[in-house]
């Protein structure tokens, strides 16, 4: 191609911090974690929109109504810009949404295994139901916390496409977390409201801890060397834990 | 699903001694499908012999100029370009899918941006598209091109690079390096190499004001290249590459599926292959996949949805016969190179050799 004979192999490349532009020049192994990755981006996108879609019904005014609204649209928006990146690679569109239910939940006491369960790749904190408007402002923001860290780190993936669209998926999640936070702070003006927020807090702050992984997986190191990964699940986990303890200090639940 | 299109061959242009430029038409009811972005490539599909070829080029017009062009470049020995370089006549016609790829920043007429691309041979095709299109569509950008070379000959566009520095006065520079010509300033001579990138930065380019950078060249001169932006202050969301090296089948490797294989027990030794290590087991033919087998035995095989839709668990048979229940995610042409949904496929002979690392 370039008559350069300085040539080098695709592994090294993004062992060396290179980037992938095209479905034409991944290698196999490559292809397949990055679909992977899209895949549990786009899933519990797709059950997260799903799953607060209950929510629109909950919400004691009609600002809360118009938010969670928009939540459950932007999520969708959200999944499906990464599933056009996934058609790329011959992903049927049409066919992937329909190939899962997003609405089912777990009952609200199981016991959710964090590695994936079921059919599709939605982290497992998505099998979780939500009960009550207090209860969703609660999973948004501490989730909506933890989606801002794990995006951050897929913004940094070796795969400029996935990378360019993760960019500007960060600010509408971020967003999404402002309104669960405003949320809580209405609701914690009561001393009441603080309470239930308190027990809906117990309840989603270990569910959320699972969605970073398995502290020191083996698969990190693989997936680092394809540029796939950078900062390790414990790392990750260390932050978010900081940060929502603000946040909850803040609001004086914890 | 892909769709191919024929496009009519109107205009062949020997651009160097090994490069090629070809100038191609749609036909008017297919002229919308072939509109394209600056910097995005086609896809070509050409039987060699028994088997289809698919080769990507990327387009080197501008958006502006109201004609599809590729350049090819002669690979030595390599099937396509070979054929594209010497085959190749006006009246001809080559079946290609519509435009794809992303290696371009959105254009935006009001803004004043400063540009810096790198290009190496070939590379230079997706960034000239690039650069004709920002000059004339965002009128107070400008675009610093270095753009590296074996020799003066061998250079790609060279004319039409100096055409375009004249109508557009002020607004593109091109520096040239050469790799085995000397040049009147020594600092354009020979390869790129983070010293010489440090001084290119020192004298002639202003690192600061540098909006957005292009790269499209070899692995290891890409990797050299932005590491020096890094190290200059530019981020790398402002950093694009491109590259051309192909995972496409080539001509030689043929999948080895025998078709005399032995479909008599009622179950299967299966071999898989993964991160280069490979694990033999034997499953019961009762329907389940060779994907669930494999995981059963501890192996990380990818998969996602299970459902035949999403091509994670894209596996190639190597040998031995396999059945898929559903296909929604490979084309006929992976399935004849001997790709599968590995989530969708049941064992039919008694021996199946499959491997996730091709
Ligand atoms: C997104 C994308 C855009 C591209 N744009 C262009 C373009 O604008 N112009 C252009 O000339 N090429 C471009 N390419 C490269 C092009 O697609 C082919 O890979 C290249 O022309 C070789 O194909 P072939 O069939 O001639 O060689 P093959 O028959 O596939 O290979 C023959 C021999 O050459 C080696 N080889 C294969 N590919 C390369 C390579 N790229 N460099 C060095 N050695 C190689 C093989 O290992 C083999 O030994 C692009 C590739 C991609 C992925
Ligand atoms: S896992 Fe989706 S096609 Fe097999």
């Amino acid at each position: 191609m370039m008559n350069d004979a300085d040539t080098m192999s695709i592994e090294d490349y993004l062992a060396g911090g290179g980037k992938l532009s095209s479905p034409d020049n991944v290698p196999p192994r490559y292809r397949a974690e990055l679909l992977r990755l899209m895949s549990s981006f786009v899933d519990s996108e797709l059950a997260g929109s799903a799953g607060f879609a209950d929510a629109i019904n909950w919400a004691p005014g009609i600002s809360q109504r118009i938010a969670a609204s928009r939540i459950v649209l932007e999520k969708a928006a959200s999944a499906e810009k990464v599933l056009d990146l996934m058609e790329d690679f011959g992903t049927d569109k049409a066919l992937y949404n329909r190939a899962h239910d997003w609405a089912t939940r777990q009952p609200r006491d199981a016991k959710v295994d964090p590695r994936r369960q079921g059919g599709d790749m939605r982290l497992s904190v998505f099998h979780a139901p939500l009960i009550s408007w207090t209860d969703a402002c609660v999973m948004n923001l501490l989730m909506g916390l933890a989606t801002g860290i794990q995006l951050r780190e897929l913004a940094q993936v070796s795969y400029i496409p996935l990378a360019d669209v993760i960019r500007d998926i960060i600010p509408v999640e971020a967003r999404h977390k402002e309104l669960g936070r405003v949320g809580l702070v209405e609701i914690c003006a009561t001393e009441e409201g603080r309470s239930e927020a308190a027990a809906s807090v117990d309840y989603w702050f270990p569910r959320v801890a699972d969605s970073f992984g398995a502290v020191g997986s083996g698969r990190f190191e693989r997936l680092a060397r394809m540029g796939l990964r950078h900062r390790s699940n414990k790392d990750q986990l260390e932050e978010w834990t900081q940060a929502a303890q603000a946040q909850l200090a803040a609001l004086k639940i914890r | 699903m892909s769709r191919f299109t024929p496009l009519e061959v109107t205009d062949v242009r020997r651009e160097t001694r090994d490069a090629v430029v070809l100038t191609l038409k749609p036909d008017p009811a297919d002229a919308e499908a072939f509109a394209f972005t600056q910097g995005q490539y086609l896809t070509f599909r050409r039987m060699f012999g028994a088997e289809e070829l698919r080769r990507s080029y990327s387009i080197c017009s501008g958006v502006d100029d109201g004609c599809l062009k590729v350049g090819i470049k002669r690979v030595e020995g390599g099937a396509f370009s070979t054929w594209a370089n010497e085959e190749v006549k006006v009246g001809d016609h080559i079946d290609a899918m519509p435009p794809m790829g992303r290696f371009f920043t959105p254009i935006d007429p009001a803004t004043a941006k400063t540009y810096l691309g790198f290009a190496a041979g070939s590379g230079i095709t997706p960034v000239i598209s690039i650069i004709k299109t920002i000059l004339a569509r965002e009128p107070q950008s400008t675009f610093t091109l270095v753009y590296a070379n074996r020799q003066m000959h061998s250079i790609m566009f060279r004319e039409e690079l100096e055409d375009l520095k004249n109508i557009y006065l002020g607004r593109l520079s091109v520096i040239h390096i050469l790799k085995s010509e000397g040049q009147e300033i020594d600092l354009f001579t020979g390869r790129i190499d983070d010293h010489k990138l440090d001084a290119l930065f020192d004298l002639w380019i202003d690192a600061e004001s540098v909006d957005a950078a292009f790269i499209c060249g070899p692995e290891a001169l890409m990797l050299t290249i932005a590491d020096n932006l890094r190290k200059h202050g530019i981020a790398d969301e402002q950093i694009k590459f491109e590259l051309f090296a192909s995972s496409q089948p080539g001509r030689a490797v043929k999948p080895a599926v025998s078709r005399e294989t032995s479909v008599t027990g009622n179950s299967c030794a299966v071999s898989v292959t993964l991160d280069g290590a490979t694990r033999s087991f034997t499953m019961p033919k009762d329907g389940n996949s060779i994907l669930d087998a494999a995981v059963a035995n501890d192996m990380d095989a990818p998969y996602s949805c299970k459902a035949g839709v999403c091509s994670t668990c894209r596996a190639r048979v190597l040998e031995g016969e396999v059945e898929m229940a559903v296909n929604h995610a490979l084309e006929d042409y992976e399935v004849r190179a001997g790709y599968v949904l590995s989530c969708q496929c049941v064992p039919v002979s008694d021996k199946v050799v499959l491997s996730y690392d091709e």
